[in-house]
């Protein structure tokens, strides 16, 4: 209890009460927008920092389990009339179990290949969702009902409400699970397989378990989030929703944020997504917006390998430093 | 599921083949380069399609035919290559481990630059004997495929030679044997990389210029072209040259027989099911060493 009174911690309950008030306050639908879009990077890019960060698997792919989140929950909704803001937290367990089968397999592999089975992987679920065209639609993919709720739909000035507070519901269980693998042992495990799977596998952590556990855990919260995503546009494609571009963006925004903490995947896309949207808003076209994303992932990774975060942590930590040594003459 | 005659299978098989001797030239670079930095460039696809824009604005502009245009499209794209590992990919932290991600925003940076200045219309070069077909025994062969085939296996030739019979050819065999040791003897390791790296580029930018004869494309089909020449270096044992012939004469005739028994639009998928199920069987690939990466 203490520690969520602390100083720091005042941080970040002042954020999260913006983000509370935000919708009240913002009525411009375009900047509503926006900031649902943000809060979805960052539970993209923390559940991908699961897997990406701690315990240090590349996965270009997450963006299939996205996707796989958003059709089950598009063909609920259409077939059994189930609401997307309910089942999109039960289908996401259905996705784990795909996820820790892909994740059985594809773990075989170790680093760049690992890489590469990743990028398949969402070719494959692309695939899939073309060819099986009875059930998905195939390319014209799949329409839902507009959003609403008891039969009354939500007006256009409202819509964007309920799902700023749902997608913030998210954010928050996603940054707590975050928090507590880190600060779990099985997060330590994870680390250490990071630094050296060879030693963590010879002081007797099951790193196979681990690994596709912590695959796992990190495809559900996308899938949950892909679930939102399907009822929020009430349109999905597979071209677009298996897109391997987002799976990048997922890794950019971690990596620019700072990989393998808690809170630089969050920071990242409160950075990028505005950026983004600014881009496409700006000069228009995805095109641009590609040479955008791919030369600023290009320069963190030349300039600043570890991303703003541990950066900035390293400055405050020398100032600190530089503070007593000038105390103690 | 249907059930081919034997003419239309043996018509498949032989399609399968040519198409095959293109996918080996374009993942002969890839796996070289593999082999002597243990970096897989996950931007190839990309410099593929450079390759294949370059060719096509030749072809669009001084109507060259697009297999002369290899012998100058192949040294802007060495240089090119050997330009990008020596100032920018040698400057990566850690690179076995972080190259992929590097190259793939490499990749990414190409396609939204490509995709800029050249749009998304889908391209493609048809000189004129595009449409010819010989006709051999009762099998008809496109006469694009059958020299898209030649001159890659004429690429394929040139570049055994180069490692079998120059010094720098010597120099990279040594390096991807073993790179400590290379470097003892008197190896110019940072050279030989950066060397080798301009010669992979170049071999995608002569696959690239048969890339535009026999497909259409633009700047987004770098990634379809990435995901199947990584299939074949996977398949074939990564960083061996001889696995990746192997493997692209596999996975051509495979792909084309799915395409023939099943549907055209299953085809691609051949190339997934095979990079899992290697992955699973044989992580070497069929002709490669264990690859041991720290992950």
């Amino acid at each position: 209890m203490k520690r969520l009174l602390s100083f720091k911690s005042l941080w970040l309950w002042i954020a999260f009460l913006a983000l509370l008030i935000f919708p009240l306050v913002q009525r411009s639908q375009y900047y509503q927008h926006v900031m649902i879009m943000t809060m979805m990077a960052a539970v993209l890019s923390s559940s991908w920092n699961i897997l990406g960060g701690y315990a240090g698997y590349t996965s270009l792919g997450h963006a299939a389990f996205f996707g796989l989140g958003g059709y089950l929950v598009a063909l609920a909704h259409n077939h059994f009339g189930w609401h997307p803001f309910i089942s999109t937290w039960f289908l996401g367990l259905i996705v784990i179990g795909v996820a820790l089968i892909f994740g059985w397999i594809s773990l075989r592999a170790h680093g760049s290949a690992f890489v590469v089975v990743t990028i398949a992987m969402v070719f494959i679920f692309r695939l899939v969702a073309l060819n099986l065209a009875s059930i998905t639609n195939g390319a014209r993919g799949l329409t839902q009902d507009r959003p609403g709720w008891g039969g009354v739909y939500w007006s256009p000035e409202f819509i964007k409400v309920p799902f700023h507070y749902i997608m913030l519901a998210l954010l928050c269980l996603t940054i707590f699970a975050s928090w507590r693998i880190r600060q779990s042992k099985f997060g330590l495990g994870l680390i250490a397989i990071r630094e050296d799977e060879g030693k963590a596998e010879a002081v007797g952590i099951d790193t196979m378990l681990y690994k596709v556990l912590a695959f796992g855990i990190s495809a559900y919260f996308m899938a949950v989030a892909g679930g939102i995503y399907s009822y929020f546009f009430t349109y999905i494609d597979p071209m677009f929703i298996f897109d391997i571009f987002t799976g990048v963006t997922m890794v950019l925004i971690a990596i620019l944020g700072g990989r393998g903490t808690l809170w630089g995947p969050v920071l990242g896309a409160f950075i990028m997504e505005p950026l983004g949207n600014w881009v496409i808003g700006t000069f228009g076209g995805t095109q641009i917006h590609l040479t955008v994303f791919g030369g600023i992932l290009l320069a963190v990774m030349l300039f600043m390998p570890q991303g703003i975060l541990p950066a900035l942590t390293d400055i405050i930590k020398q100032r600190q430093r530089a503070g007593e040594s000038m105390a103690q003459p | 599921m249907t059930i081919p005659s034997t003419h239309l299978l043996v018509q498949t098989i032989i399609l399968g083949i040519l198409v095959g001797g293109v996918y080996a030239l374009m993942s002969s670079g890839l796996t070289l380069i593999f082999g002597v930095m243990r970096v897989i460039n996950v931007a190839h696809g990309a410099f593929l399609i450079f390759g294949a824009y370059c060719t096509y604005w030749l072809f669009r502009l001084t109507g060259l035919d697009p297999l002369i245009s290899i012998v100058f499209t192949a040294p802007i794209l060495f240089v090119l290559g050997w330009a990008v590992q020596r100032y920018i990919l040698s400057r990566i932290e850690n690179p076995e481990r972080n190259s992929v991600l590097f190259t793939f925003a490499l990749a990414v940076t190409m396609e939204g630059l490509m995709g800029t200045f050249w749009k998304t219309t889908l391209r493609s070069v048809r000189p004129e004997y595009a449409s010819e077909v010989i006709e051999i025994a009762t099998y008809r062969i496109p006469i694009t495929r059958l020299a898209g085939f030649v001159a890659a296996l004429l690429v394929l030739l040139i570049l055994y030679l180069i490692l079998q019979r120059t010094n720098l050819g010597r120099a990279i065999r040594a390096t991807i044997q073993d790179r400590s040791a290379a470097q003892l003897v008197g190896v110019n390791v940072q050279m030989v990389s950066a060397l080798t790296f301009g010669i992979g580029i170049a071999t995608a930018a002569a696959g690239g210029s048969l890339l535009s004869m026999i497909y259409s494309f633009n700047a987004s089909s770098q990634i379809d072209w990435i995901t199947r020449v990584l299939t074949v270096i996977v398949l074939g044992g990564m960083g061996s040259l001889p696995g990746a012939f192997v493997a692209a004469l596999i996975l051509g005739v495979t792909e084309q027989l799915t395409a023939v028994t099943i549907t055209l639009y299953w085809s691609p998928i051949v190339f997934y099911i095979f990079l899992f199920i290697t992955l699973i069987v044989r992580p070497q690939g069929l002709m490669g060493e264990v690859v041991r990466e720290k992950a």
